[in-house]
């Protein structure tokens, strides 16, 4: 299959980026805090090899976070693909494992938009895209505003026309 | 919902008599039923109070419980009426406040008539109304079996005309020694006899008949009893085991039987209390095959139906519990259609997968406990690494997938496999998933998204060029636009 047409905007990855900066460093903070708590403690119930390392649990969290700020969001944001042909919805998202979904606007039941405080900020919006079925529901984040909002009433608009019993 | 009531001059059902235009109340009997249980229980708890303390304070107050008991039963018999519309049954409570539910008749998915050993005997029956997550739901507890019989009818086929009961499949008796087969029911004796131990320690406590003492010794009598003892009664645990797990079996599933009738199929099960469920054709979606290893080997499946907003489905789907696998395949034909087959492989590449993913769960933990210096569960875990070896071989070679032109399948996992049939035209999605992992072996694992039983089906590490495939093959005008090279230029572009 060939990729979606269009692009989520580059904004979306200062979006990422923020969200997963926060994430990792709140994480930081609690390997921090586990590294201090048991270096002081002197614990005996663990054994002698963890507490020695303990204070690398920091280092490794803080490591794999970095990586993960740098690598991760552009890696979605080439990943991160979206199309609305006739009568169906085509969106890749995903970055390590991706996922293809096509999801036809006669079987959508409802479609909210949403943004969080970063996206508000950044000028973004998400879109969710609710079928019967988990499996066949959709989130496609990163998108401007204006192209979110259009999109989500043209879909909404089209699934009413279309709508069939079929769930 | 109505507030108004009975003020609103809804048009009444005509094959209703007239009399049921201000409401129909419940049996009399009902309260009989309620009450019994109760006053069994507080005749028991009455009972131990007048022999430990005679004429006290505890039996006057369990004697005003059963008064308050009796009253309670009455006058929830004596405020709650239900009256049949045209498009709609309402459920009005008026005691204090005034409540009115009403179910919309074309929400309405399934009809269930249960029956507890009590009820049967007065011949009476609970009538469950289930519609759906927008109707809501409503119980009537309870009315006469006939009564019953005709709301269903009523609720179910909207002419109010009687349609035939016809058998599609039912259970032989020698099925039911299939029951020791399923994990399931070979645990249910050692959950019954825990609850039942824990409700007699709790009463004995609570008669201040355990105390440490008592409970110590005999704790101390097992340890002490001799080795033969112990071995003859493990040995007596472990006959008793499939014995009791056909009893149980025998308690919920004796004489399943499935009817069609007019548009819903009816499954009816169960020795004391006897239930029935009625399902919706036009909401069935697909059928599901499942089976274990052991079922596997004695050629046993069980088989449910996937129905569109249908809550306890497992319990309340089920077509066959066990029955030998051409039957159950025969009954599915009936119910659903001739099924796809035979199942398509998935290719080679896929196995590895499901080895690597069998075996690094154990294999994993093993590393960590062996860093931990704990080589025994180290040892233990290597010891399941290497039967997941086996494990995952199998998962693999049950992977399958199929289709027709009018259901498609997909089969997977080996401990507890299941055969899944989705008619196309219940298809709401797709879903294609690829790991890295996956895409540099060229697999994909392709979802059915269904709006009925879990909601997807996953056709796990197909070839990726099968997986469009057989998605564009289903529904060619959902994917063919995306098969070919992107039109440029045109559109929004962001």
């Amino acid at each position: 299959m060939r990729p979606p047409a269009y692009r989520v905007s580059p904004r979306a990855i200062a979006h990422w980026a923020i969200e997963y900066l926060l994430v990792w460093g709140l994480l930081f903070g609690l390997a921090l805090g586990v590294a201090a708590w048991i270096g002081d403690s002197g614990w005996s119930a663990l054994p002698g090899w963890l507490s020695d390392r303990v204070r690398l649990l920091p280092h490794a969290v803080g490591g794999a976070g970095l990586l993960m700020v740098a690598v991760a969001p552009v890696w979605r944001y080439r990943v991160h693909r979206w199309e609305v042909s006739a009568d169906v919805l085509y969106t890749r998202t995903g970055w390590f494992s991706r996922e293809w979904l096509l999801v036809p606007v006669s079987r959508i039941q409802t479609v909210d938009t949403e943004q969080g405080w970063i996206e508000r900020l950044l000028g973004l919006a998400t879109i969710e895209v609710n079928t019967a079925s988990h499996t066949g529901s959709s989130e496609l984040s990163g998108l401007p505003v204006g192209v979110a909002t259009r999109l989500a009433e043209d879909l909404a608009h089209r699934a009413h026309d279309l709508r069939d019993d079929a769930t | 919902m109505n507030v108004h009531g009975e003020a609103s001059p809804a048009v009444r059902d005509p094959h209703l008599p007239d009399d049921s235009a201000p409401g129909r109340r419940l049996h009399p009997l009902t309260f009989v039923v309620g009450a019994v249980r109760e006053m069994l229980a507080l005749l028991a708890a009455g009972a131990t109070g007048l022999l430990v303390g005679g004429l006290s304070t505890a039996f006057y107050f369990t004697l005003a419980g059963l008064l308050f008991g009796l009253v309670f039963h009455v006058v929830s018999w004596g405020t709650f009426t239900y009256v049949l519309y045209d498009d709609r049954i309402e459920l009005r409570r008026a005691l204090v406040g005034r409540s009115v539910k009403s179910i919309p008749r074309d929400r309405i998915r399934g009809v269930d008539i249960s029956a507890s050993l009590p009820h049967r005997l007065l011949r009476l029956a609970v009538v469950h109304i289930d519609a759906g997550a927008d109707g809501g739901e409503g119980t009537l507890n309870a009315v006469s079996r006939q009564e019953a019989e005709r709301l269903r009818r009523a609720l179910l086929t909207r002419t109010g005309a009687v349609p035939r009961l016809r058998p599609l499949g039912r259970m032989r008796r020698r099925w039911y020694v299939y029951a020791p087969l399923s994990g399931a029911y070979l645990l249910t004796p050692f959950a019954l006899a825990g609850s039942l131990l824990g409700t007699l320690y709790n009463v004995g406590d609570d008669l201040g008949l355990i105390t440490r003492d008592r409970v110590e010794a005999i704790a101390h009598d097992m340890v002490g009893l001799p080795p033969a003892v112990v071995v003859a009664l493990a040995i007596l645990v472990l006959l008793a085991m499939p014995i009791m797990s056909i009893v149980v079996f025998m308690l919920f599933n004796w004489d399943f039987t499935l009817y069609a009738r007019g548009g819903s199929l009816v499954a009816e099960r169960g020795l004391i209390t006897r239930r029935s469920v009625s399902l919706e054709r036009r909401r069935l979606r697909g059928v599901e095959l499942a089976d274990n290893p052991f079922e596997r080997m004695s050629g046993v499946a069980r088989l449910g139906a996937l129905v569109t907003g249908l809550g306890d489905a497992a319990h309340r789907g089920r077509l066959l519990p066990a029955a030998p696998r051409p039957v159950a395949v025969s009954l599915a034909a009936r119910v659903l259609g001739e099924l796809p087959g035979p199942l398509r492989r998935h290719p080679r590449a896929a196995r590895g997968r499901r080895v690597v993913r069998a075996v690094a769960p154990p294999l994993g933990v093993g590393a960590l406990a062996l860093l931990a210096g704990q080589p025994w569960v180290a040892g233990t875990c290597g010891a399941l690494a290497v039967l997941a070896v086996p494990l995952g071989l199998d998962r693999y070679r049950q992977l399958g997938h199929a289709t027709d032109d009018a259901r498609l399948t997909v089969r997977s996992g080996s401990l507890r496999r299941r055969q899944v049939v989705v008619e196309h035209g219940a298809v709401v999605g797709w879903r294609i998933r690829r790991t890295l992992f996956q895409r540099r072996l060229g697999l994909a694992t392709l979802s059915v998204a269904v709006g009925a039983g879990e909601g997807g089906y996953q056709a796990v590490d197909m070839a990726e060029p099968d997986a469009v495939a057989l998605a564009a093959a289903i529904t060619p005008a959902w994917v063919t636009p995306f098969l070919a090279a992107p039109t440029p230029g045109g559109g929004r572009r962001t």
